[in-house]
């Protein structure tokens, strides 16, 4: 899967309370989770306003750390953002968004510290290939691999399962 | 023969001999859901599976703790959900009245050395301290375990941690994980297993093996093992009735990396906003000025926990703020005979029902911005209990010697 969009640069240990703040956690509607996106991030209350669909997060080391609750992840999703960029994911956040069957992938760290804001990538998800448009350069990431891998193609864990002999 | 902890349940659990870096599918012995999370699997599960019946309503349980009494309409929607379903699929159902969700577990003889557990709580993994794999997970791997009795884990590499030493009188197992936290970082443990080890361990009773497990979350760890000592072995098997097998790492299992410990020395400690790995000695930021002290949580919400707060707070007022929260209803009801309550009130505290209480926004004790907190749960976030508010995080002592000066204070005078 190729993807292509604009750049949201965050930095280190992005928790889940910056991304679905606590207050939000009784809702069990996904349109309503997506208005409340990254909301807990000073200057980006209006962070399901400020993005156009297929955007790109682009984050630091531990990304989605905290809370297991998957508000977080689908928060993103439902809000337009197509794929997460980081230097490495909270285990928790990590699995649900295979689960969900969304898009992330780990890069390294002087490759993601070189992306700036707004910068346009170009993603080949299963190459783990990461082209940068706006500064013309290209590098690997690290797809996912075997059983993750298989979960994310098959559209999420609950898809996968109905398509094989587990369920 | 070279297995960890982790890779020795994790094989038992998946039928076949695995290794770290492996992917299994593991039997899950308990899914366990509360009013947070668990509506969102109830609806993600009809979606998904129509009438269908859990694999086993045995090994299924609720455990309301987050919103408990229910504040707003759309709560009591939630937890009406919840009993519903628990009645449709004849599991059982911890409700209000209980408290924590882990901690209602372990007291009701649910867990079991070499469990693994899931629920929709990131603090699961405490439940290492009594040998069970716990994890905390996301909806769609609840719904998927309901359905199947079956989940994927990655195998993780573990890191042993050793802590030796005598802790001197004000010292506790949650400056010691404090003081790791400071070393490791936030991120210091990603993807990785712990086994916690060393005469200090040895020494710690089960609430402070509940505080070291519970906060290796705060390094991203998964989960967080310690060898059982005979007060651990006794209370399991009689809460869970029947006679435990505990497992052991082998002489040459491999670690990732070893690290040590000597904790002979260690000050209290306490973290600073906005982020758990920010720690500095209780010395160094004494006099800061607090508004707020919470005692309680998953971490430190035990009896044992709330009697260093009592010994401390006793004959005392408090210039803060002051709200403790038991764990659970066993932990209020022994707090209550042994005289506790009356302790806390007569020091000017707020005692409320057992819950998860000041670890989330939805409880009373909100902050208003600028407002500080002194708490002694695991996470001091940006915006977690109010917009712009502070929180530092201590041990029950240190919060309680805090709260009688309203600003932060060394619990050894």
């Amino acid at each position: 899967m190729r993807l292509r969009g604009k750049v949201w640069k965050f930095g280190d240990d992005i928790d889940t309370d910056q991304i679905y703040p606590g207050k939000y956690l009784p809702l069990t509607d996904k349109e309503e989770m997506a208005e409340h996106a990254m909301e807990g991030i000073p200057d980006y209350e209006n962070f399901s306003k400020m993005i156009k669909k297929g955007d790109i997060i682009v984050g630091g080391k531990n990304f989605g750390c905290g809370s297991s609750r998957e508000h977080a992840p689908i928060s993103i999703e439902y809000a337009g953002i197509d794929l997460i960029i980081a230097k490495s994911f909270a285990r928790i956040f990590y699995r649900n968004c295979v689960n969900i069957g969304f898009p992330i992938l780990e890069a390294e760290e002087e490759d993601i510290d070189n992306i700036d804001d707004s910068d346009e990538l170009e993603i080949d998800l299963e190459k783990g290939e990461i082209r940068n448009l706006t500064k013309m350069k290209t590098f690997k990431g690290k797809a996912l691999s075997g059983l993750e891998m298989e979960i994310m193609n098959a559209g999420g864990l609950l898809d996968y399962l109905k398509g094989s002999s587990k369920y | 023969m070279n297995a960890t902890i982790i890779e020795k349940i994790l094989s038992s659990a998946s039928k076949k001999k695995v290794s770290a870096g492996d992917r299994v599918w593991a039997d899950v012995d308990l899914i366990a859901m509360r009013d947070f999370g668990g509506p969102n699997v109830i609806q993600e599960f009809k979606n998904n599976f129509g009438e269908k019946k859990v694999f086993d309503p045995e090994k299924v349980v609720f455990t309301f703790d987050l919103h408990i009494p229910p504040r707003t309409e759309k709560v009591a929607k939630n937890q009406k959900a919840c009993r519903e379903f628990a009645e449709e699929q004849r599991t059982r159902l911890f409700d209000i009245n209980h408290g924590i969700g882990q901690h209602v577990l372990f007291e009701h003889g649910l867990v079991k050395p070499q469990d693994v557990i899931i629920g929709t709580d990131s603090h699961m993994n405490l439940l290492g301290a009594l040998q069970s794999f716990s994890t905390g997970v996301g909806t769609t791997d609840i719904v998927a375990a309901l359905a199947t009795g079956k989940l994927w884990f990655r195998v993780p590499r573990t890191i042993k941690i050793e802590i030796d030493g005598k802790l001197k009188k004000g010292v506790y197992a949650k400056d010691i994980i404090l003081h790791i936290l400071k070393n490791l970082g936030t991120s210091g443990l990603i993807y990785k297993a712990v086994e916690f080890y060393g005469s200090t361990v040895d020494d710690l009773n089960l609430a402070g093996r509940i505080t070291l497990t519970s906060m290796v979350t705060e390094m991203s760890g998964k989960i967080g093992f310690i060898t059982p000592n005979n007060e651990i072995v006794s209370f399991v098997n009689e809460r869970s009735g029947q006679k435990n097998e505990f497992v052991s790492a082998d002489k040459n299992a491999e670690y990732e990396d070893v690290l040590n410990f000597e904790v002979d020395d260690l000050e209290p400690m306490v973290a600073c906003p906005h982020s758990p790995d920010n720690v500095r000695s209780v010395r160094e930021v004494e006099g800061t000025k607090i508004g707020q002290v919470f005692i309680g949580s998953c971490t430190n919400g035990r009896f044992d926990d709330l009697f260093e707060a009592a010994k401390i707070l006793k004959g005392n007022k408090s210039k803060a703020r002051l709200i403790i929260v038991p764990a659970t209803m066993e932990v209020a009801k022994e707090a209550i005979e042994k005289g506790l309550y009356k302790i806390f009130i007569d020091a000017g505290a707020v005692v409320s029902n057992p819950s998860c209480a000041l670890c989330t926004i939805g409880h009373p004790g909100v902050l208003a911005p600028y407002d500080v907190l002194l708490s002694t749960s695991n996470r001091n976030y940006l915006g977690k209990i109010g917009k712009d508010a502070e929180i530092y995080l201590c041990s029950p002592a240190t919060a309680a010697a805090s709260a009688i000066n309203g600003e932060i204070t060394d619990p050894r005078g």
